[in-house]
């Protein structure tokens, strides 16, 4: 495969070879079965297969505070010599505080294990036809979900050329969150275009253009994993009260299942953030009232979604509205307890005022 | 649309007084669709009906609206996707999507790594040292498609679903092959120049080009020709799934080409600046120590296919690897074919198109 990257030296020899003459095999030379990297042991697989923990034993498991080449260098094998290293990549971030989770490789294996596809694996034929306002809510509900989904994908795609390749769990597990959030995007846009709807309403977009503005990785995060991670982790967990199929049930289930793990990358990665630095946990919030403010935005100003979930909570607007006033009470719960998994204990008490009225009265 | 007398009897409710039910009254996003389940479950091309189906040529959507929802008149703009349809759509990006989908494996499970048989000690450093390569590059595949998604705008979402499989499939491989290394006792070897020269396209199309056309184009010759080289069925299962991988990256970038020459046919010629690069005609060499030019890739995929080290064996596995790169040069041109650069032969280096003529007896 060729590559863009070259010597003066190199040019000039290509230059002059236009048509080498025939092939002579070179000598055995072999010097690349001399370097001095580890040997590792050879692992016992066992029943959940050949892990990735289980093959980045000794020196190839160990990630360092900061990764020091500046090329697609393996962690663990040997560097290319100097005189051949090539461009250095656009990476950023060097520093494992700044990416890093213990649970990232799990995550990852975790990931591949739970993989769904909405084409085959949802039960389609299960729709029934709905009252139109109920099957619009949803669908308004739905359109809400694939529109943010897709926005958070995109940002995350975005950070992965960023990230140096010494952290190559955190690629591999964002990798599989990417590929959830596109089946996210699929799965809700498919419901809703089915059983005789449409999309609804675009959503106001003031925390899809937060998202997309973040300046620190961390801060995407914060974001994508704990802010909107949560409340939609708990949307979905009332996904049964909100469904009325059992294809509706799937859709939630499934999405609930990849978001706990989109959680659990958030609150290990901030956990491991704010014990590197005593000054993050006053960045991190910075990062949470900048997200509530925007959060609490979105939510006051998306008149379609509210009513939409008022509707498709309730056989009477009254009903709706107090199961309403329920869910953004389990968001909030759910919110706090991913900070304080992520050892931030205090943030019921810095809730910004507009999140904190939005929860109490939605 | 919602029937006037449901929403009368809504409005009447109590506590609906500030309920707003414009969006029902008046949904301003075509409904009623017809929407059916086809053979192979609820694809996006089935979803493709009506409005939802017409992808525009061009945009002014800024919003991160995706297509078909209703349009706020308070969106605000994020200037950051292309209007362009021509800039990143592929007509196989859906049916590669769903695909996808359903052909995911896992390196953890799906590889019978028990089955892993003890290998002459040569041939594992080959193979470890193949694999050092392997999970060097693979990634960068990656990182590059990565770069250029938050351009791609919710008008063309298609791409940006492709785009995530894509980074999902590398992720694999990157997994696979390191584990490969690791897996039998030698573990990673020598790193080589590397696949960074990769993430500098500037545009979709240079993307395309640099890494469907010809980075995995070249690498899934290499895949497909496993059965060649790879010495337990272990290995050979992990190169034709990762080729199965590999070919829906290069189907996208096959028919992304097409589509761009076909609606943007000024700009061919900008085409074989990125093609002229990647072959080496503007001074730069195939210099990556891998699967074109010498180094220890080479020499390393020689040992494996000449099945030793031998001065016969490795003989022998040059001879297979010169076949290898005359199957890497013909798949590559018949890609251009299919993309409508035919013409592109006659551009090409003596030291490539030599490689088109008849192999010597």
């Amino acid at each position: 495969m060729p590559d863009t990257s070259t010597t003066p030296e190199q040019e000039k020899t290509a230059t002059q070879e236009q048509a080498p003459p025939p092939f002579q095999p070179p000598p055995l030379d072999m010097g690349w079965a001399k370097t001095p990297t580890e040997r590792p042991p050879k692992p016992e697989f066992g029943p959940e297969g050949f892990t990735l923990r289980m093959a980045d034993v000794g020196s190839y498991r160990f990630a360092p505070d900061h990764w020091p080449f500046k090329n697609d260098t393996p962690r663990g094998a040997w560097p290319v010599p100097g005189d051949r290293h090539g461009l250095a990549a656009p990476y950023t971030i060097y520093d494992k505080d700044e990416v890093w989770a213990e649970n990232a490789a799990d995550l990852y294996e975790l990931a591949i294990q739970q993989r769904w596809a909405p084409a085959t694996e949802i039960s389609w034929g299960s729709i029934e036809a709905l009252p139109e306002h109920i099957e619009a809510s949803l669908d308004q509900i739905y359109t809400q979900l694939s529109e943010q989904q897709y926005n958070s994908n995109q940002a995350l795609m975005g950070w992965l050329q960023q990230i140096s390749y010494g952290y190559h769990e955190v690629k591999l597990y964002l990798s599989t969150q990417i590929f959830d959030q596109a089946r996210h995007v699929e799965a809700f846009r498919k419901r809703a275009l089915y059983n005789g709807g449409g999309l609804g309403v675009q959503m106001p977009g003031f925390m899809n253009r937060t998202v997309a503005a973040a300046f620190k990785f961390t801060e995407v995060v914060v974001y994508i994993n704990i802010l909107r991670g949560s409340f939609t982790l708990a949307l979905a967990e009332w996904g049964d009260r909100i469904g009325r199929s059992q294809a509706d049930q799937q859709l939630f289930q499934n999405t609930a299942r990849d978001l706990r793990r989109h959680l659990s990358y958030g609150a290990e990665h901030l956990k491991y953030y704010l014990r590197s630095d005593t000054d993050h946990v006053s960045l991190v919030h910075a990062w949470l009232n900048r997200g509530e403010i925007m959060l609490a935005a979105d939510l006051r100003r998306d008149k379609a979604l509210r009513e939409a979930l008022i509707l498709s909570l309730g056989d009477t607007v009254l009903e709706g509205k107090a199961r309403l006033k329920e869910l953004r009470e389990a968001q909030l719960q759910q919110y706090l307890e991913t900070l304080a998994s992520a050892t931030l204990y205090d943030r019921a008490d810095k809730l910004v005022p507009t999140m904190k009225e939005m929860i109490e009265s939605p | 649309m919602v029937k006037p007398e449901i929403l009368e009897q809504l409005r009447r409710e109590p506590g609906a007084e500030d309920l707003d039910l414009s969006w029902l009254e008046r949904p301003a996003a075509e409904r009623g669709l017809e929407v059916k389940v086809g053979k192979r479950g609820l694809t996006l091309d089935d979803i493709a009906v009506g409005s939802y189906g017409d992808v525009p040529e061009t945009t002014r959507n800024q919003s991160g609206r995706l297509r078909g929802s209703a349009p706020r008149p308070d969106a605000q703009n994020m200037a950051a996707h292309w209007p362009y349809k021509a800039e990143s759509w592929s007509e196989s990006a859906t049916m590669l999507y769903e695909e996808a989908l359903q052909r995911q494996w896992s390196s953890a499970t799906d590889i019978p790594w028990h089955e892993l048989p003890e290998m002459d000690e040569d041939l594992e450093l080959a193979m470890s040292q193949l694999c050092t390569f392997l999970t060097q590059v693979e990634f960068i595949a990656g990182d590059e498609p990565g770069k250029f998604a938050p351009n791609i705008s919710g008008d063309h979402f298609e791409i940006g679903l492709f785009l995530a499989t894509q980074i999902m499939d590398e992720a694999r491989h990157l997994d696979v092959f390191r584990k490969r290394a690791l897996a039998n006792g030698v573990g990673l070897l020598q790193a080589g120049t590397g696949a960074v020269g990769l993430l500098t396209a500037q545009s979709f199309i240079e993307m395309t080009v640099q890494l469907h056309i010809v980075g995995e184009g070249f690498v899934q010759s290499v895949f497909r020709m496993g059965e060649l080289f790879a010495h337990s069925e272990v290995d050979k299962r992990i190169f034709r799934l990762s080729a199965q991988d590999e070919s829906r990256h290069v189907a996208f970038g096959v028919m992304h080409m097409k589509h761009f020459l076909e609606t943007e046919p000024e700009r061919r010629e900008e085409v074989h600046t990125y093609l002229d690069r990647m072959e080496g005609q503007v001074g730069v060499v195939p210099n990556q120590s891998g699967l074109t030019g010498g180094g220890e890739t080479t020499e390393a995929l020689a040992i494996l296919l000449g099945g030793g080290t031998s001065e016969a064996k490795l003989n022998e596995g040059y001879k297979k690897l010169l076949a290898i790169r005359r199957r890497q040069l013909k798949e590559y041109v018949h890609r251009l074919e299919v993309a409508g650069l035919g013409d592109r032969v006659e551009r090409m280096p003596d030291r490539m198109r030599v490689f088109l003529q008849a192999a010597p007896n």
